[in-house]
C-alpha cells in the first residue's frame, strides 16, 4: 500500500453492534476524527485475531486498534474478552521482540456515546506517535 | 542418482539421521551420495546433483551457497525444522540473528520438518514419491482434547496422573492444534507437543490466537477505567500474561524465524546458545536442549538438569534408579559418537533404539528434573525413578561447561556453555 510521506494508517476493526454502533453516533453528532482511522467492521469483535492483525501490520497499517462493546454487553457471549486476551499476550509477545505494544490497542466502545468511538480513535493516534518517538513500529 | 546432503549449522542429528537412507532406500548402493559437513561446504566443486538435502539452520552468509545448490541440482529438500523454519535455533531470531527458512532463498525447494526430520519422509522424497498427507497430531494423540475454556496455565504437571486428558485441560500448553502427526511423539512420553512439525503456516500466530482464546476463564480486569471512557485495560498486566512468562518461545518455538514477524530487536548476548537460553523458563530447557544438542544432546541436557538438581540439593532428590538409567544413555551417547565416526549404518540404528528405549525420542522427552516423566520398559517399579513437581527457586546453577542463572520466575537471565 502506497501512502504519503508523513500520513499515517490506524486500521480499526469495530465490532457491528456498540463499537459501530458508537461510530455511526459521533456521525449523527456531527463529532469529527482524523482521517489516519480506517474502519473495518466486523460482526464481533472476538473475531478478530493475531492473523487479521499481522495481516494489516503486514500490509501498511502502521497500527491496529480493535474496538468492541463494553464488558458484559458483548452482543454474543464474550467477544470482546477474548479479544482483549489475545491482544494482551500479542502486546506481551511485540514487548519481547524488542517492539513496542502500543501499535496494536483494545478498546470498548458505547453505542449511544459518539465520544467514546471518537475517544478510542484519538487514544490509538496518540499511541502510535509514542512508539514512533520511542523507535519501536515495525516500519 | 547422485545425491548431496549438506550440514550447515548448528545441530547434526538431522545430518547424522540421514545416514539410515541406506536402510530405508531401496537398492542404495546404486546411488552416489555425498556427505558435506559445515566448514567443507564452501569448498564443495560438483558440478550436478539429482538432489541436494540441506540440514541445519542457515544464516546469511549460506544464502549464496543455497542459491548454488538450487543450480546444480535437480531438486532441494529442506530436511528438518532447523533448515524449513529455523527451528529452535530460530528463536535467536528474537535477538537479531538472521536465521533464513530455506523456502525463503529457494521458494520451490520440498520441505521435510521436523526435530528430528524423518528419515521415512526424506527417503519417500528421493525415490521420487509424494510424501502421504498426514493427519493432525490431536487425531493420533492418545489423549482428548475438549476446548474448554482454561482456569489457568500450568507450567509444570504430573502426565501420569491422568493419561487420557488432554495437556490443555490442564492448562499444560500443547501444541497438537497446530501440529502434524508425527515420528517422535513427544505426546506419548509425558510432553506436550512442540509444535516442530506444523501443519499450518503462521502456526505461532494460530497458537497465540488460540490459547488466546481458550484462557477466556481467567479472570481479569474489566470496569471501566473512566466515566463515559474507553476501557484499554489491555496495557495491564495480569494472570494471562503472567502466567505465560514466554510468549514467543510457548508459541514460536520452532517458527519464529519463520512468523511474519519483524527480526527481534533485543541485544544479543554473544553467542547463539545463550541467545537461544535466555527468556525461557527452566521447565523449557531439557526440552530444548535434547533438540537441538546434536550428538551430544544428551550430556547437554543432564548438565543442565543436574546444574539444577545440585542447586535445589533435598529439595529436588534424584533416585539412584534415575542415577543409573541416566548413566545408561551417557554410555549409549559415547558409543553412537563411535559409530558415526566409523559410518557404521547399524550400530548408529541400535544404538538410536537405544536410546528411544529410555529417553522415549531422539529429543529425549522422557527426561527431566529429578527423574523420568513416563515409565520404561523392564526398568521395575516406576516409583523408583520418578520425576517430581519441583520448586521454582532464583540463583545461579552449573554442571559440567554449562552455566546458567534464575529470577524468581524462573527464567533464565544468564547462560554460559564452555567450548
Ligand atoms: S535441532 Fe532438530 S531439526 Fe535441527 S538439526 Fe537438530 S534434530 Fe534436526
Ligand atoms: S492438544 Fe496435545 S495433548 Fe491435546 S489432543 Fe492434541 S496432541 Fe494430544
Ligand atoms: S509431538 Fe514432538 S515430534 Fe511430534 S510434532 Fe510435536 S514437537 Fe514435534
Amino acid at each position: 500500500m502506497s501512502k504519503e510521506k508523513g500520513k499515517r494508517d490506524v486500521l480499526a476493526f469495530m465490532c457491528a453492534e456498540c463499537g459501530q454502533g458508537a461510530a455511526v453516533t459521533a456521525g449523527v453528532a456531527r463529532l469529527g476524527y482524523s482521517t489516519s482511522i480506517k474502519i473495518i467492521r466486523v460482526k464481533c469483535s472476538g473475531l478478530v485475531g493475531p492473523i487479521q492483525i499481522m495481516d494489516a501490520l503486514k500490509n501498511g497499517a502502521d497500527s491496529v486498534a480493535v474496538i468492541g462493546c463494553c464488558f458484559q454487553a458483548c452482543h454474543f457471549f464474550n467477544g470482546n474478552f477474548l479479544s482483549m486476551h489475545r491482544i494482551k499476550l500479542m502486546k506481551k509477545l511485540f514487548k519481547e521482540m524488542g517492539y513496542s505494544d502500543q501499535m496494536i490497542n483494545h478498546y470498548t466502545a458505547r453505542a449511544a456515546e459518539g465520544e467514546t468511538a471518537v475517544g478510542d480513535f484519538e487514544d490509538a493516534i496518540e499511541r502510535l506517535l509514542v512508539a514512533e518517538k520511542e523507535g519501536g513500529t515495525f516500519a | 542418482m547422485k545425491i548431496g546432503i549438506f550440514q550447515l549449522n548448528g545441530c547434526d542429528k538431522c545430518f547424522n539421521e540421514t545416514y539410515l537412507l541406506d536402510k530405508h532406500i531401496n537398492d542404495n548402493s546404486k546411488n552416489e551420495i555425498f556427505r558435506v559437513k559445515n566448514s567443507e561446504v564452501e569448498k564443495w566443486s560438483e558440478k550436478d546433483l539429482d538432489y541436494a538435502v540441506v540440514t541445519g539452520y542457515i544464516t546469511l552468509e549460506n544464502h549464496e551457497f543455497v542459491q548454488k545448490l538450487s543450480k546444480i541440482a535437480k531438486k532441494v529438500v529442506g530436511y528438518g525444522s532447523c533448515t524449513t523454519t529455523g527451528g529452535i535455533f530460530g528463536l535467536a531470531y528474537q535477538k537479531g540473528y538472521d536465521i533464513t527458512p530455506i523456502a525463503k532463498i529457494i521458494p520451490d525447494t520440498t520441505l521435510i520438518s521436523g526435530c528430528l526430520g524423518e528419515i521415512e519422509e526424506l527417503s519417500e522424497i528421493l525415490q521420487g514419491h509424494p510424501i502421504k498427507k498426514s493427519e493432525i497430531l490431536c487425531t493420533s494423540c492418545a489423549r482428548k482434547s475438549t476446548c474448554e475454556y482454561l482456569d489457568e496455565v500450568t507450567r509444570q504437571i504430573d502426565p501420569q496422573e491422568d493419561v487420557e486428558s488432554c495437556f490443555n485441560d490442564f492448562g499444560h500448553l500443547c501444541s497438537g492444534y497446530i501440529a502434524n502427526s508425527c515420528k517422535e511423539m513427544c505426546v506419548d512420553y509425558g510432553t506436550a507437543c512442540r509444535g516442530c512439525k506444523s501443519s499450518v503456516d503462521r502456526a505461532g500466530f494460530r497458537m497465540l490466537g488460540m490459547f488466546g482464546t481458550l484462557m477466556g476463564n481467567v479472570e481479569v480486569a474489566t470496569e471501566a477505567t473512566g466515566k463515559g471512557g474507553t476501557d484499554k485495560l489491555a496495557d495491564v498486566d495480569d494472570d494471562v500474561t503472567e502466567s505465560i512468562p514466554d510468549v514467543t518461545g510457548s508459541f514460536f518455538r520452532f517458527n519464529l524465524a519463520n512468523s511474519v514477524l519483524p527480526i527481534g530487536r533485543n541485544q544479543s548476548n554473544g553467542s547463539i546458545m545463550s541467545d537461544i537460553f535466555i527468556g525461557r523458563p527452566i521447565e523449557e530447557l531439557p526440552l530444548i536442549s535434547g533438540c537441538i544438542g546434536g550428538d551430544h544432546s544428551i550430556s547437554f541436557t543432564l548438565d543442565i538438569i543436574q546444574a539444577y538438581e545440585k542447586g535445589l540439593i533435598e529439595d529436588l532428590p534424584v533416585s539412584e534408579k534415575t542415577v543409573e538409567l541416566r548413566n545408561n544413555l551417557l554410555s549409549l551417547e559415547k558409543e553412537l559418537n563411535s559409530a558415526l565416526k566409523a559410518s557404521n549404518v547399524e550400530s548408529y540404528e541400535k544404538i538410536t533404539n537405544q536410546i528411544r528405549k529410555i529417553a522415549g525420542n531422539m529429543n529425549l522427552s522422557n527426561l527431566f528434573f529429578g527423574g523420568f516423566k513416563v515409565p520404561i520398559d523392564d526398568s521395575g517399579d516406576f516409583e523408583g525413578y520418578k520425576k517430581s513437581i519441583f520448586e521454582i527457586r532464583e540463583g545461579d546453577y552449573q554442571n559440567g561447561n554449562i552455566k546458567y542463572s534464575l529470577n524468581s520466575k524462573g527464567i533464565v537471565t544468564k547462560f554460559e556453555m564452555e567450548a
